[in-house]
């Protein structure tokens, strides 16, 4: 059975905008994230993608207590964390930890690296003892594949990858159940993501993880999530498993996102089909009414600019049990192959000749 | 041949020493072609267009060594005010973050028509027309309006067509474009790329398009030179390298990618990191990282051999890697 960890519904984060000095007067809001829903299982990989600006990050810092929701609720294990207070909202952080994307910003120059993958038993420290912190400290920095030497050194010392370990190793020292990483591996090399990425993979399995991975790379996405979510201006407007978002997306937006990632494949230049979208997506401030992504849509008709199109299976996908029956937002959803089907592998192939 | 750099040599003095960003480039570029310059950060694919444009900043930096042959001149030779002629006219340069290239204080019309004023001697009433004309060829709706606007008016996809718009101007024979689209997200960078192939191909440039981004160049590239340590490692058609790649570097990078149309399992990881530019191993550079590597990798520098006739690889076992 499914056992689900974190439930997120109508998740909303409004950031006033004011004019005036002494009367500050609320004038509008950006609507960063806008009623978000979405179950994190034990065990698997959550992956949200979307463009900058859609809201992801802001649905991470809130997952994690970094920014207070205007409105919705996060539930950890049945309670809502977004409620609590002292001690016991104190014990939840404990087991919901964070990575963040910039390696260079988020570590500390002026902390040695044991110092920052130590902090954390400051602040919790029936996690560790103190005489045994150094101990669990360079244990971490084996798990990361560090030199448990270098616990001494500085993060200018490091290079980006190594310095992604630490922060991983950061998050990872008070044994959290759930991590959120916000874009961990986009300020790498490509030949360091992979070396990130692997480990991640590894210290799921070892440590009994759930990730809430959030990147705009689609690639990525597909390669470490068994779930994903696609955001577009403050909502997701279409979730399932990877398959089904990637081979049988139903949602323009997704089939439009889908198809403009570049593959590598120059053979594969000729005879895809590329869904080339119209202007920029609209400003967080102003958003139009009835279905979001309509003034961006091809399909758009008079129906989407009245109806907020809800998230949830399309009436014509309801009574098949095929991919195409996921949740996805759109009044007009079909099938629509944008990603070039996976070849065989090369023995399966020659077995049939 | 639009562009021929020869055995171009970049260093850098730094406090603790000198770094060896370029190290023997060649690669050519002809007239309606587009060359992809892939690497990582500090391969010294950026370095080496600089160079070409005449923008490095000297010192720290030098030239030890080259030639760099803009249609059959050595730019190299040239003095600066000739130099200048060149740069902007005959070629141009498209940056990364177009939002720190552009001058925050001037409207863009003030930008793109200086173009005109500063090489063609035009007044500032015509220039002003033609930076209009430009917008509207690089599709920047409501030209006539937008042209008074600033820069932190426009999205991060607007500001890059500008750049474009920027570098078109005088209709130059070659572009170099820096990572442009990088700073955008996917759909934008879909219409950024669209553009610039289709504005290539009406002006019959030379593109020379440095990325570190495989599927970008898999889908506008003619041919391919991969950068590693300062050097060229491996240059090909675009269908052959991706096809089979005759140098261990390329062949790590693209087994190093995750597919959207594949659902992977472990990711293949090139080991270790890219070696520091002041110490760079002796023998083949990329050595201590290789699977392949045998003894002779480790004392004698590869030349670059031949694979087939346009295309080679600087590895001894080239042979060996292309056959996987």
């Amino acid at each position: 059975m499914v056992e689900s960890i974190i439930e997120v519904s109508g998740l909303v984060k409004h950031y006033p905008l004011t004019q005036g000095i002494l009367f500050k007067k609320q004038v509008g809001a950006v609507k960063a994230v806008d009623g978000v829903d979405f179950t994190l299982n034990k065990g698997e990989t959550l992956g949200i993608v979307g463009e900058s600006g859609c809201g992801k990050s802001t649905v991470a810092k809130m997952l994690v207590n970094l920014e207070q929701p205007t409105a919705g609720s996060i539930k950890y294990k049945g309670e809502d964390i977004t409620k609590l207070s002292g001690r016991a909202l104190k014990a939840v952080r404990r087991n919901i930890q964070m990575v963040f994307q910039d390696p260079y910003t988020s570590l500390n120059p002026r902390m040695t690296v044991g110092d920052i993958i130590g902090e954390p038993y400051d602040i919790h420290p029936e996690v560790a003892p103190k005489g045994d912190r150094r101990r669990k400290v360079q244990d971490l920095l084996d798990v990361v594949g560090l030199n448990p030497e270098y616990i001494n050194r500085y993060p200018h010392q490091f290079s980006g990858g190594q310095r992604q370990r630490i922060g991983i190793a950061r998050g990872l020292a008070l044994r959290p159940e759930v991590i959120v990483a916000d874009e961990p591996v986009s300020a790498l090399d490509v030949s360091v993501q992979a070396q990130v990425i692997n480990l991640m993979d590894r210290l799921q399995n070892e440590f009994d993880l759930s990730y809430v991975f959030i990147a705009h790379d689609l690639s990525i996405v597909r390669h470490i999530s068994d779930r994903v979510g696609v955001m577009y201006l403050g909502r997701i407007v279409e979730i399932g498993r990877d398959a089904e978002i990637y081979d049988h997306p139903t949602h323009p937006y997704t089939q439009a996102l889908l198809s403009a990632v570049p593959v590598p494949d120059p053979e594969a230049r000729e005879h895809r089909e590329r869904i080339i979208l119209a202007g920029d997506v609209p400003s967080p401030t102003n958003i139009p009414s009835g279905c979001r992504f309509r003034t961006r849509c091809w399909k758009a008709q008079e129906r989407c600019a009245l109806e907020v199109p809800a998230l949830a299976i399309p009436s014509e996908f309801r009574l098949t049990s095929g991919p195409a029956a996921h949740d996805s937002a759109c009044h007009f959803a079909e099938e629509k192959q944008v990603v070039p089907p996976e070849e065989p592998p090369d023995d399966l192939a020659k077995g049939r000749e | 041949m639009l562009l021929e750099v020869r055995d171009l040599h970049v260093e850098f003095k730094t406090r603790d020493g000198v770094a060896k960003a370029v190290n023997g480039v060649d690669y050519s570029v002809d007239a309606g072609e587009t060359l992809a310059v892939l690497g990582e950060s500090g391969s010294g694919k950026s370095v080496t267009a600089q160079a070409i444009m005449g923008i490095l900043d000297m010192p720290p930096g030098r030239i030890a060594g080259g030639e760099i042959l803009f249609q059959g001149k050595d730019l190299l030779k040239l003095k600066e005010e000739e130099r200048r002629k060149v740069r902007g006219a005959e070629m141009a340069m498209i940056f990364q973050d177009a939002l720190s290239s552009l001058n925050p204080v001037l409207s863009v019309g003030d930008q793109l028509g200086e173009m005109f004023v500063v090489h063609r001697g035009m007044s500032k009433k015509d220039a002003r027309a033609k930076a209009v004309e430009l917008m509207d060829r690089v599709r920047i709706p409501a030209a006539k309006e937008r042209v008074k606007q600033y820069p932190h008016q426009f999205s991060g996809g607007m500001r890059q067509r500008i750049m474009i718009a920027m570098a078109l101007a005088l209709e130059p024979a070659l572009i170099i474009a820096d990572e442009p689209t990088t700073a955008l997200d996917v759909t934008v960078q879909a219409q950024v790329m669209d553009l610039l192939a289709e504005l290539q191909r009406e002006y019959n440039m030379g593109l020379i398009l440095i990325t570190h981004d495989l599927g970008v160049v898999a889908d506008v590239a003619d041919r391919i030179a991969v950068m590693y340590a300062g050097r060229i490692v491996e240059q090909a058609p675009v269908h052959d390298i991706y096809k089979a790649p005759a140098h261990p570097y390329t062949r790590g990078l693209l087994d190093s990618i995750p597919r959207l149309d594949q659902k992977g399992q472990e990711l293949y990881a090139i080991k270790g990191l890219p070696p520091n530019l002041m110490a760079i191993p002796p023998g083949c550079a990329f050595n201590p990282r290789c699977p392949m590597a045998q003894d002779v990798c480790r004392t004698d520098e590869p030349p670059l051999y031949e694979v087939s006739e346009d295309r080679t690889s600087a590895c001894h076992f080239w042979r060996e890697c292309l056959n996987g």
